[in-house]
């Protein structure tokens, strides 16, 4: 979008009474190639484009969103928008933006819209072959690889104008082992937030061994037990708990509505002092990271936790300015469909001192819940459930057999105390999150950590 | 330009290409909405996107491309990926439906009186449910959800065979949310619906409903697990059929990847079980009379009394198994074709949800379920937290939550021992009663 078209959006805004006016351009290029049934399945291309267009009163947003950039239409789009609303003169700043700025970005060797869609077919097929060549009871193999490059302009009414450019690429896997009677279905699926290079330095042959020899553990796992007992989490995607149960609360989205358990909260102790949470948006090329956020501010590395007390929520701009917390540049959206809110970006738990097996030799009867599935978490009051997707018992302080079938239920922050041991093996692995502003890549970690109690439901 | 143009347009230029076999698919989303919190507008958005998609099969190798940009340099950029992404793909077997006379009729999916509301009127339905949802009980604390909205679809198919259709449909909505608490717990009850008209909305149900949700809730706490009798509430039982249609799809079983495989013409389930599928209801949100890839649609009776009678077939799995397809392809703009229901009846009983809860002398009715993870639908697995009541002899006990509740699909399907006479009363496509099972392994 040119100055000219952005000012004259801008004035439209401002004619009708904003205090501020904000446009999200964005042009997404998406390309895909499946592997399935020993197959190319499906090889996929497209462009996602659109403008989004904010208007905030105070702390009240108005927001449209539209794949059509004729200039009359957008602007009989904000008339239509204000009219929701009395009229009013807008109060805030007011600066037309003179020319865009490049945001610095993330380093990219190889731009995916440079290579063809065919130099990924080897990755698959080398899954595909270390997956089946585990077993005959290996029975499919799903694999996928795909990227997105998305150019996009983000314009205010403040001035800013600026230009970002965005390289995504992921692998995904699922291998599916039956003997005939029972089915289980192994996964892997990392990310970065880079070009081709991604691929090439993956090793899929081993991702494909690690799915499936995942699948054919759990083939013959028996199912746990339920009822309450210690846990000790795996690292890397164990994170996802945390991600879910602390993490939105911590959102102002979340916070703002008073619908969070961390409300008045700030500078309180919420956890035993062994436990520091972070957010991080700063990691070089790691698939949550941002180089800058939805509303133009740079990101940073958030400390949400320190030695367990609550240092800081995650803020979007209306978040910040009615919590009265600084900006923490976490403003995000799916796409141009969406308004920004807070959001996580790279959120772990820091690395302790403790070891794997220190941590395990103090369980008696308990769960070891080596890799987790998915989860979800009603924000407004705290309750989870997430699947364990590996897990194994403990017993006397060892770990012994296979289970599957297993989920962890609680409360957030009343399991948050119960983090009594974080080991040093901290990880991250990346996922994608969805909430009001859409589904957006994020990374979740943590070392291994033991939980004194869970609920975990099973047979 | 127009989708229909656009449509128009790549089809020609397909043509031009010398592309003999390929099909065309092409959406509009448009709404309207807003969020309302303390007593004011707080979000309002408007949205309007499109989109159009291509498959291509050159010697059976499919290109699949879209854009959003309806542009004649995009469309043209579009067709070239389809042809670039099919030089690398193996060869897919499958017949595109040839255009035949189907009777056409109007399944009444679109009502213009909904595109005639006014954003007043639409405020005023929010403002007025979160007003109900204050005053209704001392112990709701907070609304922190609550939204209206309209919106509208379109979509156009067209293929190389000649088949040409589009589809218009439209509805309202509104959600919410209520936390309210009591000491130190707190819960959420939540209520949603969509119509097909504003003037069928009863905000003081609506909010009335989301408040009991959240207060009956209160005082909630774990029972001793074990194995009990468990029937649920017709609220939660359309999820829980939702999560396991996968298993039903031809494609799933060619794969290797359904427990129903070597199952057509097997008892699956209880008697009392059958599961009928209906594209051509009136007013209902799935009906349609083509599936995604242009095949007329029929209604077909998935499951008899407890016995499976086919899979559920797209173009290609349909071609695999040498089956007619059923009318059961699915396809955005912007994927590759999958499979998919239209509206699903699971097929009511005699008894009422009172004589479900009074058949034993202790079981757990359960109104909420927590998330879906702990489901698979490749195993069955069915590992999830729940919240509910305990019944004894039909007498509500007390409230439940902090429970977990475990089981697998396949083995749940024989222990129906009932289905009530009752849908909810939510505008779904997935209809199913009230259901009663012999026992699961609760977990508190």
């Amino acid at each position: 979008m040119d100055t000219l078209k952005a000012a004259r959006i801008l004035e439209a805004g401002r004619e009708c009474g904003a205090d501020f006016t904000e446009i999200f351009v964005e042009e997404t290029r998406h390309s895909s190639i499946a592997f399935s049934d020993k197959k190319v399945e499906t090889a996929t291309a497209g462009t996602d484009f659109g403008i989004g267009i904010r208007l905030i009163y105070g702390t009240d947003v108005l927001y449209a969103s539209t794949s059509n950039e004729e200039i009359e239409y957008l602007i009989g789009l904000i008339q239509k928008l204000s009219k929701t609303r009395p009229s009013s003169i807008g109060n805030g700043v007011f600066i037309l933006p003179d020319k865009s700025q490049k945001v610095n970005g993330q380093m990219i060797a190889l731009d995916p819209r440079t290579i063809s869609q065919s130099k990924k077919l080897p990755l698959l097929k080398q899954a595909d072959q270390s997956a089946r060549s585990l077993s005959s009871k290996i029975v499919q193999v799903n694999a996928r690889a795909f990227d997105s490059v998305s150019d996009i302009q983000i314009i205010n009414s403040e001035g800013l104008y600026l230009t970002d450019h965005r390289v995504h690429s992921r692998f995904t896997l699922s291998v599916t082992a039956s003997d005939g009677k029972e089915i289980f279905t192994g996964t892997e699926t990392p990310g970065a937030g880079r070009g081709f290079e991604f691929f090439e330095s993956l090793n899929t042959e081993d991702l494909g061994k690690s799915a499936g020899e995942r699948a054919l553990r759990m083939l013959d796992a028996g199912y746990i037990k339920g009822k309450k007992m210690p846990v000790i989490m795996g690292n890397g995607f164990g994170g996802v708990i945390f991600h879910e149960a602390c993490g939105h609360p911590l959102e102002t989205e979340a916070i703002r509505k008073k619908s969070s358990p961390f409300t008045d909260k700030m500078g309180k102790s919420i956890a035993q002092s062994c436990l520091t949470a972070i957010d991080d948006g700063t990691i070089p090329n790691s698939w949550g990271s941002i180089n800058v956020d939805d509303e133009g501010t740079p990101p940073q590395k958030t400390v949400l936790i320190e030695n367990g007390i609550l240092k800081n929520y995650l803020s979007d701009r209306i978040g910040a300015s009615e919590v009265g917390v600084p900006l923490t540049g976490s403003a995000r959206r799916e796409s141009y469909v969406y308004a920004p809110v807070s959001r996580m970006r790279n959120t772990y738990i820091a690395a302790g001192k403790d070891s794997l097996d220190a941590m395990i030799s103090t369980v008696e009867d308990g769960l070891y819940a080596l890799k987790m599935g998915g989860g979800s978490v009603n924000p407004a009051t705290g309750e989870f459930n997430f699947a364990v997707e590996e897990g194994y018992i403990i017993k006397s302080g060892k770990i012994t057999v296979p289970v599957r079938g297993a989920t962890l239920i609680g409360k957030g922050h009343e399991i948050l105390p119960m983090i009594s041991m974080v080991g040093s093996d901290l990880e991250i692995a990346a996922g994608m999150c969805g909430a009001a502003s859409g589904s957006i890549p994020v990374t979740v970690g943590q070392p291994s950590l033991k939980v004194d109690e869970i609920l975990v439901g099973g047979r | 330009m127009k989708l229909n143009d656009a449509a128009d347009f790549l089809y020609d230029k397909a043509v031009e290409k010398g592309l003999k076999v390929f099909d065309i698919v092409g959406g509009i989303s448009e709404s309207t909405g807003l969020e309302i919190f303390e007593s004011k507008v707080q979000n309002t958005e408007i949205s309007y996107g499109s989109g159009i998609g291509i498959r291509i099969f050159r010697e059976g190798r499919p290109g699949i491309s879209f854009t959003e940009k309806l542009s004649s340099q995009s469309l043209i950029q579009t067709l070239e990926d389809a042809i670039s992404n099919s030089e690398i793909t193996d060869p897919m077997e499958l017949e595109l439906p040839e255009k035949q006379t189907i009777q056409e009729f109007d399944l009444k999916i679109f009502d213009p009186g909904v595109n005639e509301v006014s954003f007043e009127n639409m405020i005023h339905l929010g403002l007025e449910l979160e007003k109900i949802a204050k005053s209704k009980d001392i112990r709701v604390e907070n609304v922190p959800y609550l939204g209206v909205s309209k919106s509208e679809s379109f979509s156009v198919f067209r293929n190389s065979k000649g088949v040409s259709f589009d589809r218009k449909s439209n509805s309202a909505s509104a959600y919410v949310g209520v936390t309210a608490s009591q000491g130190e717990q707190k819960k959420m009850g939540f209520y949603s619906n969509s119509y097909k008209s504003f003037s069928e909305f009863n905000p003081e149900f609506m909010a009335g409903e989301a408040v009991t949700r959240a207060t009956e809730l209160l005082g909630a706490s774990s029972v001793k697990g074990g194995t009990y009798p468990v029937v649920f509430s017709n609220r939660v039982s359309p999820s829980i059929i939702g999560m396991f249609l996968s298993p039903y799809f031809a494609d799933v079983v060619q794969k290797g990847q359904s427990r129903l495989t070597g199952k057509v013409g097997e008892k699956i389930s209880s008697e009392l079980f059958s599961i009928l599928l209906d594209p051509h209801i009136e007013g209902m949100p799935g009906s349609r009379l083509y599936d995604g890839e242009g095949v007329p649609t029929e209604k077909l009776e998935l499951i008899s009394n407890g016995k499976l009678n086919t899979y559920l077939y797209n173009l290609e799995s349909a071609h695999k198994d040498k089956a007619k397809p059923t009318g059961h392809g699915s396809r955005s703009y912007a994927g590759k074709a999958g499979t998919g229901v239209s509206n699903l009846f699971v097929k009511k009983g005699e008894s009422t949800l009172t004589r479900l809860l009074r058949a034993y002398p202790e079981c757990i009715y359960i109104t909420r379920l927590e998330g879906g993870s702990g489901c698979s639908a490749i195993s069955g697995d069915i590992s999830i937290g729940v919240q509910g009541f305990l019944y004894q002899n039909g007498i509500r006990i007390r409230p439940l939550d902090k429970i977990t509740l475990s089981g697998n699909y396949f083995d749940v399907l024989h222990k129906i021992e009932d289905i009530s006479n009752e849908y909810s009363d939510s505008y779904s496509s997935m209809k199913v009663p009230d259901i009663l099972l012999s026992e699961m392994t609760i977990s508190g």
